[in-house]
């Protein structure tokens, strides 16, 4: 058994995060009982931060809890769920936010969903690479980035975004798929040294394989 | 002197970062007014509290919160009112994609393609099915009469007599002739259902791309701007992009091996090229897509809408293209 946190472990092979909303199972999770708290699992192949938990040999993937994060592609929100259990907690107890971003509106219609049931999550119909309409919800520099869009010239939005609104010292993660790039071959070699170049220290490069073909998460400081 | 503001409040800060001058929103706190604050932020615009402080020192300069360190952090009430307010916020967007046509059209467009796949799909199979039990029967000229004789028909006989043939001699099961013409039945409601779906196209096409349709037809306008998704998109498309629109397969091997391009995408639908001979098809896609390329501004940044008048020079313009390419 791994601990990340009181609310994220790892029993045996798979990834828990305590419920915040007992007894509601997003997409169908296992949910198991353990006196007054209830796990939920952290399924692998729908959340590439959870793929990255499971492979990372390195600490500090998930924000402190209780901290502002920033989560640019929240997709359908099943990553953002599990990260509001770790950073909000049941009612928000921990006093986090997370502003979840994302350009589709059918995506967005579920985190309206879930961010009823889950007060911290800010959900956002914006395109990530306007800033000037992400600004507004985040009035501060944020411990804790996430990027995961799948787009062409992810790496450079991904530098954008930090530049404009990661902390110093604060831990960005960027999810690349190789294939959303032109030159799918050298999409990660090409990321890495455009990260560096950017004076980010890498912290590791995460290959998601066998929970998600050709993904790399990078996990860099500013 | 330094201009920063976010949804609470304005200040002015001198260049030691002390506070000169600040300016609090004093409006009624409510979701819904803080939703439409918001609203104008996302479009980079200020606050009334920021355009205050503006007036009062015009020679500072606005600067984002984010690189203000004592910038005051959000008590727990003002986090609540900016989540509440962002779930409005983002409610109102996914209503607006709703009243988009260009969305609807893209469902629309590709719900009738699927059926007229479906439709063309069983169609052949009751084709090739009822076939059977009408040996004498030229198939090929009879196509499209079969499902239509099955589903009015109570027997092989009835279907032999609508058609004017003679059924070979089979028993066919109660359950086996019920199959077959339920479905018959589907396949006929299948065709009127692709009908419907078509007017519907053409009655949004029609007020959402009025010159575009008169010049392409609305099935075919209708095509294009789903697959450029969007008529803003498909309005800012070169002509050469929208003259291979539908047709990326061929366009992408052209690139990468070389192949010979690709002269017409869903274009080629049109009756000006498709009925054309080969050897003009080329430039007369080439001169349409430009001018449907012009039609489509028109409608998008609300020019002049077309009348027959243009669609008629264009098909001259057909004509002498027609003519130039015979004569060599």
């Amino acid at each position: 058994m791994k601990s990340f946190s009181e609310m994220v472990e790892i029993q045996g092979r798979s990834l828990w995060s305590r419920n915040a909303v007992k007894g509601v199972s997003l997409r169908g999770e296992r949910l198991k009982r353990e006196g007054r708290k209830e796990w939920r699992q952290w399924n692998p192949r729908a959340s590439k931060l959870g793929a990255a938990l499971l492979k990372a040999s390195q600490i500090g993937l998930l924000p402190e809890q209780g901290s502002n994060c920033l989560y640019l592609g929240s997709g359908h929100g099943t990553t953002i769920s599990h990260l509001h259990d770790h950073v909000c907690g049941a009612n928000n107890h921990l006093d986090g936010t997370i502003v979840a971003v994302d350009i589709s509106s059918r995506c967005m219609r579920d985190l309206i969903r879930l961010s009823k049931s889950r007060p911290g999550i800010i959900p956002v119909l914006a395109d990530c690479r306007k800033p000037q309409q992400i600004a507004p919800f985040v009035s501060h520099r944020v411990p804790w980035l996430f990027q995961d869009v799948s787009q062409t010239g992810q790496v450079e939005m991904f530098i954008e975004a930090c530049k404009q609104y990661l902390a110093e010292g604060g831990t960005g993660l960027l999810s690349l798929k190789s294939a959303s790039e032109r030159d799918t071959q050298g999409a990660f070699d090409h990321a890495e040294a455009t990260l560096l170049e950017a004076g980010y220290t890498l912290i590791e490069k995460i290959d998601l394989t066998g929970w998600e073909e050709q993904h790399v998460l990078f996990h860099v400081v500013n | 002197m330094k201009l920063v503001w976010d949804w609470r409040f304005a200040r002015v800060y001198d260049e030691s970062d002390n506070v000169v001058d600040e300016c609090v929103w004093g409006g009624n706190r409510t979701p819904g007014a803080l939703a439409n604050r918001l609203a104008l932020l996302m479009q980079g615009r200020m606050t009334i509290e920021a355009q205050t402080l503006a007036e009062r020192f015009p020679d500072a300069t606005p600067t984002p919160s984010m690189n203000i360190k004592s910038w005051p952090e959000a008590e727990t009430a003002e986090s609540i009112l900016l989540q509440e307010a962002s779930i409005k916020l983002a409610e109102r967007g996914v209503s607006e994609s709703a009243s988009n046509p260009d969305s609807r059209l893209e469902h629309l467009v590709q719900a009738t393609e699927e059926m007229r796949n479906a439709h063309n799909t069983l169609e052949s199979r009751i084709v090739e099915w009822a076939g059977m039990f009408l040996p004498n029967l030229d198939i090929d000229q009879h196509r499209n009469q079969i499902a239509a004789a099955i589903s009015t028909s109570s027997n092989l006989h009835e279907i032999g007599d609508s058609l004017s043939t003679i059924p070979a001699e089979v028993q066919i099961g109660s359950k086996e002739w019920s199959a077959l013409h339920s479905l018959a039945t589907s396949t006929m409601k299948l065709a009127t259902d692709v009908e419907r779906m078509e007017d519907s196209v053409r009655e949004i096409t029609e007020t959402h791309l009025p010159s575009l349709s008169l010049l392409l037809g609305p099935l075919l306008a209708a095509k294009l701007c789903a697959t450029a998704r969007g008529r803003e998109r498909l309005a800012r498309l070169p002509a050469s992009t929208i003259q291979v629109l539908g047709a990326e397969k061929s366009f992408f091997m052209h690139i990468r091996q070389g192949t010979p391009s690709p002269k017409h995408g869903h274009i080629f639908q049109h009756s000006w090229i498709c009925r054309s001979p080969k050897w003009t098809r080329g430039a007369i896609a080439r001169m349409l897509a430009a001018k449907a390329a012009i039609a489509v501004r028109a409608d998008h940044f609300g020019g002049e809408p077309w009348t027959s008048k243009q669609v008629a020079e264009v098909e001259k313009k057909v004509g002498e293209i027609r003519a130039r390419k015979n004569k060599r």
